[in-house]
């Protein structure tokens, strides 16, 4: 288990670090945190050329305020961002996700970038990035481009991203004050990916829910969207909602698959019900039902 | 708690949770593991191994690799068989599969090992190992039991894919199945026992260093020093005293690490050829997926109960995945040995068989019998549950108390001091089970699953004499000159603390501080031969033995107290590293004052006794201690998604003397870990082209601090016959923990009907699929989809007779007269219990009268009165060991082949094969 040859690079600016992505061609990988990459490359499952360290370029780090929403470093550590006054007061759903990543050792190292740019379909962050709307800022040596989180992922570890590109950034737009979160996982270690959870959040105006944003890990290739639990709840009242109902709708989004941990029906039956149960704990509604 | 009369002072160090002499350099990182050895010159291995499960290996390409840098040599099997090795299992029979260290022309498991590169690092060596090309014919492998049985060979050589098989088929119909037509109720239940990866914290790990002429230092992860090199010498060909083997801190064994396997000979083979330092670290890849498994079994029991649940007789029908390369072909008789001695069951009967398949080879794994409890404890269950009796009844009615014994089982286990009802009554009598009920009651209404499982067991510990290597334990304890007190031990500790609880135990008997004492072991040059972490044998034995030298070494304190001081030898007593004289104050010393006197002015000794304070002892203790427990776990089932939370875990254990409770609850808190692991995380599973699918820790899922509850205990005390009358507590907790949760899972689901469904087969691990599979009555977890059927049925269909390409081992009808004489010695093994038995048969006829013996190194065997008829042989033997049975030959003569059977009484019937010597 030891890691095949590498050459490796420690840049101090984006540029240096893009000019670097440019020149390997497709044979350099990007390292932050290390937690899912360093096994990956004691295996020998990923052998890059040369590997691109992030820690030193300070752009890359921290949370920040922006037009309309909350900025997150792709380099920022999951243990400072867990810990972050402003991603608490704004994005409470994305702290309550991030809580669920991994271990307490591993988010001292782990990123908020390297969670997002994985694409591990279980995972929490990048569920919650398509749940709560957010792009992914992109740079590379021909300039940068922005990319919705729903239109990242495109299968298991694969995203929108180039081998010559660098997650730059993570802006989820500000949700209402008061705005409902919503979520829960189901993993059979705490820790662990799930076998099937969700993530979102739910703005409410005059007693009637305005903004939906909901989306499954563990649930398909791919965070996936809830697009027609959130079309169900748009509008409704609180007592209106039949949460089991809703929770079927969300479940027809989904393309779970079988694996030695849980069985695809295992994964729809269970979502079904905690995808039910949070919204009736967190709205205090009963169901129809 | 109870101790043997003292004859030293009044410090009390048995009982006490003294604290580790193991722990400040463990937990400060200053262990010495072998990954800490480094020596000049040492170079280090890496392995090539199959990414194919079967086939034939076409080519193997090395040019690439052995130009990469640092790389010193790679080898092959062809270059390792210059020095020529037999394996050997445990108990040092020759390992029947035809395995070599490396793989030999064919590959028969992912994970085989195929090629060793030497290197400068080991990252050199995994470079070039990389580039190792390896052609291999793939064949379509055998994954499964059910593929074993109707398959092709595994082995080609092999009559078929039968590891070891035992019992006795005929019996069923005989005498088992007339009693189960006759009892008014008749339970089958089947457990499916998942594949188990040992998982030990330290990896395999061995550093072998040539020294001199043809003398080797071996640095070994492993449970005992002295067997390791005992083993290295046998399957080498070597005098024992060549090899010297060191093992420090070892980080967890569990079985694997019982004997060497493949890879850590193949590395003293090639530290031999190359002649310089090797070093292979196994890491956690290659120990999920190519360290030997565990477990996989599938096992059927019937049960035939009376109307007031007393049982009447029981049939099982077991089968384990030996995989291509076991550590011993095993047919795990032990399961049958320990399944009913505490119960009064008036006729069991069983048969059980290894097979062979193109997986990762099987190596025993704490409690390797474990199963006998987990299917008795779960039927038990079942059973209450049908009979509407509570499940503590029935264990009532049918356990055997102390007053029962002494009894022997229909197998032949004697059991004179067994407390598993005795354990169970404190159990409950600590338990509130009425409150309990009521609160599962009532929890239901809200639909809450409330479940609680009790069970209770027997362990056979400290096992001695019977069988190689089981055997006593040597202790060298001596007062040195500075009064501090050394003992040297050939006891291992992967964690058992084992130098803290022999210092404990010279502190009691000594009267010293346990801080003045020190104890070695670690090292086959020190001490003398023991089995080591084996069996559950350290504390009843090794505690044994230097509770003896230890009173030994008093004794000899005593005489010469008394000699110097003109007084009684019962007038001296020791205590605090203090030597007192009774009714004279002025006469006391410290032991330092009398060391330097017995060592340095021999002139005012005793005459003729010899200078210096030390003793040595070797205790063979009586052939077998059993342990007994009983334990209740109280669950939570999420009926939402079949997530199961324990609440509650109280084990109450009869070990007898306690050394160390700190030490016994540490060993059944360890079990108890392992056993929520195979019941709810833990599993190998192999696809159905044979590579193992969980090959890091995020597919094998071991249990966390999250999931291990804190455990309670109760300890009764019923001393042993022993000395110091302990009694092994090793594997206790992952025999009794996989049974005990179960049937707290079960208790919890029985509103929705039985765990194992309308089949009545429960699949290990009950991962939230499978339990939502019982409380939803349908196919959640799509386990029927994917899992084979089990061949048998309620109440006992006949055994399931393996299909093909099985060779018929008896002779059923008369055959041919057989065109040659049987007289003259023969070549025969026969299938025993522990593994092939290869001795030398000689037969003498006069007409059809048949006499002659069976010849092994360990002694002769006549026998007389046998006949022979048509090349049909057929002869009795009388044993006493293991223990008391005739053995009853019924063999065909075929030219120059026998072949047959042997019935061995319960033990049931072993085949028999022979060639003319």
């Amino acid at each position: 288990m030891k890691p095949a040859p590498f050459d490796y690079a420690r840049p101090s600016s984006i540029a240096e670090a893009c000019a670097i992505l440019s020149e390997a061609g497709g044979g350099a990988t990007v390292i932050a945190g290390g937690q899912t990459l360093m096994p990956l490359l004691n295996l020998r499952m990923s052998q890059p050329f040369i590997l691109v360290d992030i820690n030193g370029i300070a752009d890359l780090k921290g949370v920040s305020r922006v037009d309309g929403g909350t900025r997150v470093g792709p380099a920022t550590r999951q243990a400072d961002a867990l810990r972050d006054e402003t991603l608490a007061r704004h994005l409470p759903a994305f702290v309550a996700a991030l809580g669920h990543v991994g271990h307490y050792q591993t988010r001292n190292r782990g990123t908020v970038g390297g969670s997002v740019a994985l694409g591990e379909p279980a995972a929490e962050m990048p569920a919650t990035a398509v749940a709560l709307g957010a792009t992914i800022e992109i740079a590379s040596v021909s300039g940068t481009r922005s990319v919705k989180a729903e239109e990242f992922y495109l299968g298991p570890y694969m995203t929108a991203l180039e081998p010559d590109e660098l997650v730059t950034g993570i802006t989820y737009p500000d949700w209402p004050d008061g705005h409902v979160v919503l979520f829960r996982e189901v993993a059979q270690r705490p820790g662990d990916f799930a076998l099937v959870g969700m993530v979102g959040a739910l703005a409410l105006d005059g007693g009637k829910v305005s903004r939906a944003g909901i989306a499954w890990f563990g649930m398909g290739p791919t965070p996936i969207r809830a697009r027609q639990a959130e079309d169900a709840l748009l509008g409704k009242a609180l007592t209106e909602i039949d949460a089991d109902a809703v929770a079927a709708l969300a479940v027809a989004d989904t393309a779970p698959f079988d694996d030695h941990h849980a069985s695809a029906e295992y994964r729809r039956t269970v979502g079904k019900r905690i995808f039910a149960r949070t919204l009736r704990e967190t709205l205090d509604i009963r169901s129809a039902a | 708690m109870n101790f043997h009369a003292s004859s030293v002072g009044a410090t009390r160090y048995v009982g006490e949770r003294t604290p580790r002499k193991e722990d400040s350099r463990l937990l400060t990182g200053r262990g010495q593991f072998t990954d800490d050895i480094q020596l000049p010159g040492m170079m280090h291995i890496a392995y090539v191994r199959s990414p194919v499960a079967r086939g034939r290996i076409v080519s193997i390409n090395l040019e690439v690799a052995r130009e990469m840098p640092g790389v010193q040599a790679i080898y092959t099997q062809a270059d390792l068989a210059a020095i020529p090795v037999q394996m050997m299992s445990f108990f040092f029979t020759p390992i029947e599969s035809p395995v070599s260290l490396l793989a030999d022309g064919r590959v028969a498991c992912v994970g085989d090992p195929v090629c060793m590169v030497i290197a400068e690092t080991r990252a050199m060596a995994e470079d070039a190992a990389a580039l190792v090309e390896m052609e291999i014919e793939e064949e379509t492998p055998l994954v499964t039991i059910a593929d074993a049985k109707t398959g092709p060979l595994v082995h080609p050589d092999k009559d078929d894919n039968i590891a070891a098989e035992m019992g006795d088929e005929d019996m069923l119909e005989e005498a088992i199945q007339p009693l189960l037509d006759k009892a008014p109720h008749v339970v089958t239940h089947t457990i499916r026992h998942q594949r188990i990866a040992q998982s030990p914290m330290e990896c395999r790990a061995c550093v072998a260093s040539p020294d001199g002429s043809g003398e080797m230092t071996v640095w070994m992860g492993c449970q005992s020093p002295h067997l390791a090199a005992r083993y290295l010498a046998l399957v080498l060909g070597l005098p024992q005293e060549s090899i010297r083997v060191i093992a420090k801190d070892v980080g967890g064994g569990f079985g694997l690490k019982n004997i060497p396997w493949r890879e850590e000979v193949a590395v003293v083979v090639a530290a031999r050829l190359f002649g310089r330092p090797l070093k292979w670290i196994e890491d956690r890849y290659e120990a999920l997926t190519a360290s030997s498994h565990a477990r996989e079994q599938e096992v059927t029991l019937t049960i035939g109960l009376d109307d007031e649940g007393k049982l009447l007789a029981a049939w099982s029908d077991y089968a384990c995945n030996n995989g291509a390369w076991p550590m011993g072909e095993d047919a795990n008789i032990a399961v049958h040995m320990f399944m009913w001695p505490a119960h009064k069951l008036p006729a069991y009967g069983f048969v059980t068989r290894g097979w062979y398949t193109n997986t990762m080879g099987l190596g025993g794994y704490r409690g390797p019998w474990a199963m006998e409890s987990l299917i008795r404890e779960t039927t038990l269950d079942k059973a209450a549950r049908k009979l509407g009796i509570d499940p503590i009844e029935l264990r009532r009615k049918n356990l055997i108390y102390l007053p029962d014994q002494p009894v022997t089982s229909g197998m032949g286990i004697e059991v004179t001091d067994i407390t598993p009802g005795e354990c169970l009554e404190k159990l409950v009598a600590n338990v509130d089970v009425a409150a309990f009920r009521k609160e599962q009651a009532e929890a239901r209404k809200e639909g809450r699953y409330l479940g609680m499982g009790i069970t209770t067991y027997i362990e056979p510990t400290g096992s001695a004499g019977s069988m190689q290597p089981m055997t006593g334990e040597t202790v060298h304890v001596r007062i040195e000159p500075t009064g501090k007190v050394v003992a040297m031990l050939s006891t291992h500790s992967q964690g058992h603390g084992t130098a803290t609880t022999m210092a404990q135990v010279i502190a009691d008997r000594l009267g010293v501080a346990y801080e003045d004492i020190s104890v070695f072991e670690g090292d086959s040059a020190i001490g003398a031969f023991s089995p080591g972490a084996a069996g559950s044998r350290q504390g009843v034995i090794a505690g044994g033995a230097t509770w003896k030298a230890t009173e030994l070494l008093a004794d000899k304190v005593r005489a010469v107290a008394a000699h110097l001081s003109n007084a009684s030898v019962d007038a001296v007593t020791i205590d605090g590293g203090m030597v007192h004289v009774e009714g004279a104050p002025e006469m006391s010393r410290s032991l330092k004052e009398l060391a330097e006197i017995a060592y340095g002015e021999p002139g005012r000794l005793p005459e003729g006794m010899a200078t210096g304070l030390e003793a040595q002892f070797r205790y063979q203790p009586p052939p077998m201690t059993m342990t007994s427990a009983a334990h209740c776990c109280v669950v939570e089932v999420d009926a939402e998604t079949g997530f199961v939370k324990i609440l509650r875990w109280i084990s109450s254990e009869d070990c007898g003397t306690v050394i160390n409770p700190g030490v016994v609850e540490g060993q059944i808190a360890g079990g108890l870990a392992q056993a929520i692991g195979q019941v709810l995380l833990e599993e190998m599973p192999y696809d159905a082209r044979g590579n193992p699918l969980a090959a890091t820790f995020k597919d094998y899922l071991m249990p966390t601090i999250f999931d291990v509850p804190d455990f309670e205990y109760l300890h009764a005390n019923t001393p042993s016959q022993t000395i110091g009358g302990m009694r092994g507590v090793g594997e206790g907790g992952a025999i009794i923990g996989p049974p005990t949760l179960v049937n707290a899972i079960a208790d919890a689901l029985s509103p929705f009907g039985e765990l194992g469904g309308k089949k009545g087969e429960v699949t290990l691990p009950l991962t939230p699929s499978r339990i939502l599979d019982v409380i939803e009555q349908r196919d959640v977890s799509g386990h029927s989809a994917h899992a084979a059927p089990v061949p048998a049925a309620a109440p006992v269909s006949a055994p399931a007779v393996p299909e093909a390409p099985v060779a018929e081992t008896a002779a059923p009808v008369p055959a041919p007269a057989a065109s040659a004489s049987i007289d003259g010695d023969w070549d025969m093994t026969l299938k025993a219990p522990m593994g092939g038995q290869t001795f030398v048969a000689h037969f003498e006829t006069q007409g059809t009268s048949l006499s002659g013996y069976l010849s092994a190194p360990e002694g002769q065997q006549d026998f007389s009165g046998g006949t022979i008829e048509g090349g049909r042989i057929k002869f009795e033997v009388k044993v006493d060991k293991p223990m008391k049975i005739t053995l009853k030959y019924d063999i065909q003569l075929e030219g120059d082949t026998i072949t047959g059977k042997c019935k061995m009484g319960m033990f049931g019937t072993a085949k028999v094969t022979a060639v003319r010597a």
